[in-house]
């Protein structure tokens, strides 16, 4: 027999455990990625239950299907366009009256609802009490208790799915406004089916009429009937001077009162001798004194935990691709008779590029459960609170300042925490923001620099690109936020969740379904782009100095476009091309071309020995890890890496390839032109579309071109 | 009154919304409508949003927001 397939959408309000109810219900077959078009997140998941197979798709969490934002729209095209069987409504138990709004326009559209009382377990701690055998007769539902935290009440939803699929006769209640108004949509019914009665085979028709009446005609994709709007408008004259208020008002308060009146009926509120820790834990984290720097030590947590935690797998990671497997898949290539060229491209071009991209999982990894953490516990929103008025002044909410800090670490990882902002411009405009936020990798160069050149001032000038990409950062915003954002604004209704504690399922399964989902998508990207780059160095076949590649030859090409900025030899222009694979190369690069390459002696490598030291290296990992977290919290000191030994060669060159001011001009550059291509990536996968990737290349070459021709022209001035 | 001029943990009642339409429905759709109580719970510190209570859940507004809040105050019985 084959089996059923069940189309189910997951609807809901913002904070009612929907995603944790969602991983409970599909686990790892969860899939993430984008709705067409939009920066929205998307997730579907196919599986098995029972003789049935499931598609499960998660609409974005909203309040209402009232169309006035991006993810009701999607969610509101989706259920009309695609028709779910059945529809899944995650409400929070303890706070059913608002949400029950969403449920009764869920109504509207005739569609099957199950109910996911969700959070149940909270309610009944809080001594609310739900006959929800009750609202199912009310509501014309299936209401099931569900706690997705503890994994509670997931089958018997499935099993209500799957009974109300089964049902021949889909009993969709019509929940009646007060007689009059009745009356008068019945007539404006009757006008439709006269005039254009295409528009009902088309949409539900009380969400049809209910919209009209509402000025809502968005989701209609036909032009509605000139006389069919004259009487829409008659009736909507009418209704103010009737009822002395607006269609908007009266529409959404007769829902309310629909809802009132059922959740009078359903619920009852016991008095329980219970704290109410939200409460409680908003008087501090939202202190006015003490708010502010309490969330700058959770930043730094935040900070510490991403990168220094997941910096030992990072190291370990790199050492087992660099001193294992490129060796060792290069023995064997040779033990073939593979051509040198053939084994350099297999070790540096594929394994390296590989490692481009496993080098980012760790930090991705941990960042995810972070995110989670602070997402799940509702502090976020708190953040959102606190820094609103400051990053109010750049057009953005204060949700944005989490990933700009992250940026400093590194903007991989940055650009993929603005999956938190719900407003689509907020978010392109902090995703154009972070290239400008100085990285960690770009440190490694600067740190280069200023040891050849500044070594009086190294700390004031490490500090000043600091703030100039800070500063410039800023100025873009402001630009950006004149010239292409001239959109109204978005209002700011945050809502404050309860404090919940995520569980550490929950925190692991969505860090790995992300973590996943980058490897898929950019890293693909990552992985061509730097076989490309390998071409381009080692192309013509055998060529042996950078100079004579075709690398060398385009460095030439674009070497004056530097000249204005001091710099226009191809060596600069060809350390800042390899730049833009990743700044840790730029270094790499430069002792290339300076010096010439350095032979390295092919070692040995025993794959059984290999094999013993990787996972001794992975043990030493997590020891280091554990070694870390305790030190983050004061209680171990960790020992100081060895710094490795600067290529003293290298240096004498680059002393005599630049002068302090040119340097200076380089690092300049080098601070604000494109971080590297994962962040490239990144952005297109979060972004999702090239246009906006591509402008967000486009800023950084032009602000980093102007910005260095000023600092390198007014610092000749002074100079001379 | 405006409900930014409310002091903290005080309940009135909403009055008047005065919005433009778009953001007054979400607003109204997230239970602010008029005859509504309503409670300030907190705010934010340098002027920043406060933290109101409404029904069984708790919403941050901007003050500028807050300004075109029109409330009245409870009969306290």
């Amino acid at each position: 027999m084959s089996s059923k397939v069940i189309k189910v959408a997951v609807a809901g309000n913002p904070n009612t455990g929907k995603t944790t109810l969602i991983n409970a219900i599909a686990g790892t077959n969860l899939h993430v990625g984008n709705w067409p078009g939009v920066t929205i997140e998307k997730k579907e998941a196919k599986f098995r239950y029972k003789d049935y197979e499931i598609h499960l798709i998660d609409l974005p969490g909203t309040y209402s299907l009232s169309n006035n934002s991006a993810e009701e729209k999607i969610a509101v095209e989706f259920l009309i366009k695609e028709k779910p069987d059945v529809v899944i409504d995650v409400v929070d138990s303890t706070n059913l009256e608002r949400n029950l709004y969403l449920t009764v326009q869920l109504l509207e559209l005739e569609l099957p609802v199950v109910i996911a009382l969700n959070m149940w377990d909270e309610a009944v701690a809080k001594g609310i009490e739900i006959d929800y055998k009750k609202l199912e007769k009310l509501l014309c539902v299936r209401a099931v208790p569900t706690s997705a935290v503890k994994g509670e009440g997931i089958n018997q939803l499935l099993d209500a799915v799957i009974e109300i699929f089964n049902r021949k006769e889909k009993p969709v209640c019509v929940l009646h406004f007060e007689d009059p108004l009745e009356e008068e949509i019945k007539k404006i019914l009757r006008q439709i089916e006269e005039i254009q009665p295409v528009l009902l085979d088309l949409y539900p028709k009380r969400y049809l009429v209910l919209s009209l009446i509402e000025g809502n005609e968005s989701f209609i994709d036909i032009p509605v009937n000139e006389k069919l709007q004259q009487i829409i408008q008659q009736f909507r004259q009418n209704i103010k001077k009737l009822y002395h208020r607006d269609p908007v008002t009266l529409i959404v308060e007769e829902r309310y009162s629909i809802i009132i009146s059922i959740y009078e009926q359903v619920v009852k509120k016991h008095p329980v001798k219970s704290v109410d820790i939200t409460f409680l834990l908003d008087k501090v984290f939202l202190h006015k004194v003490l708010g502010l720097p309490i969330f700058f030590v959770l930043m730094w947590l935040l900070f510490e935990f991403t990168f220094e935690l997941s910096s030992p797998y990072v190291d370990w990671l790199d050492s087992v691709l660099s001193s294992f497997v490129a060796p060792a898949v290069s023995q064997f290539l040779s033990s073939m008779g593979a051509s040198e060229w053939f084994r350099s491209f297999v070790s540096e071009g594929i394994i390296g590029g590989v490692g481009f991209v496993l080098v980012f999982v760790p930090v991705l990894f941990f960042l995810y459960v972070f995110m989670a953490f602070l997402e799940g516990s509702g502090y976020m929103a708190r953040a959102a609170f606190l820094m609103d008025r400051f990053m109010s002044f750049l057009g953005l909410s204060g949700k944005s300042f989490i990933p700009m800090i992250i940026g400093f670490g590194c903007n991989v990882p940055a650009v993929y925490a603005t999956r938190t902002l719900e407003n689509p411009k907020e978010k392109i405009l902090t995703v154009l923001m972070i290239p400008f936020m100085s990285c960690g990798a770009r440190l490694t160069v600067y740190a280069f620099f200023v040891t050849i050149f500044f070594t009086q001032h190294k700390t004031a000038v490490i500090m000043f690109l600091y703030l100039l990409g800070i500063a410039v950062a800023v100025v873009v915003a402001f630009i950006l936020q004149k010239f292409f954002f001239k959109t109204k604004s978005y209002p700011f209704v945050l809502e404050l969740p309860p404090y919940r504690l995520p569980t550490f399922r929950f925190v692991m399964k969505n860090a790995w379904i992300k973590t996943r989902a980058f490897l898929y998508e950019a890293g693909t990207f990552i992985l061509a782009t730097s076989i490309v780059i390998w071409f381009l160095l080692h192309f013509p076949i055998g060529v042996k100095k950078t100079e004579d590649s075709v690398f060398g030859h385009i460095s030439k090409v674009i070497a004056p476009v530097f000249e204005p900025l001091g710099f226009g030899n191809w060596q600069a222009a060809g350390a800042l091309m390899s730049g833009f694979v990743a700044k840790e190369v730029v270094i790499a690069t430069m002792g290339n071309i300076y010096v010439g390459d350095v032979i390295e002696e092919e070692e040995k490598v025993n794959i059984k020995e290999g094999l013993i030291e990787v996972g001794k290296g992975f043990v030493d990992a997590n020891i280091q890890a554990g070694e870390k977290l305790l030190s983050i919290f004061g209680l171990v000191k960790t020992t100081e890496e060895e710094e490795e030994k600067p290529d003293t060669s290298l240096m004498e060159a680059v002393r005599n390839a630049f002068t302090p001011l040119t340097a200076f001009s380089f690092l300049v550059f080098l601070l604000l032109y494109t971080p590297c291509m994962a962040t490239v990536f990144a952005i297109k996968q979060e972004l999702n579309s090239w246009k906006w990737t591509g402008v967000s290349i486009g800023l950084s070459f032009s602000s980093a071109w102007i910005v260095t021709f000023l600092v390198y022209n007014i610092g000749k001035i002074f100079l001379v | 009154m405006k409900l930014s001029q409310v002091p903290k943990g005080k309940k009135c009642r909403i009055k008047k919304l005065d919005f433009t339409p778009e953001m007054k429905r979400r607003l109204l759709e997230l239970g602010l409508f008029p005859g509504q109580e309503i409670e300030v719970v907190q705010d934010a510190p340098f002027g920043g949003p406060v933290k109101i209570k409404i029904k069984d859940y708790c919403l941050a507004l901007r003050r500028s927001e807050a300004d075109y809040i029109e409330v009245e105050e409870e009969n306290e019985q």
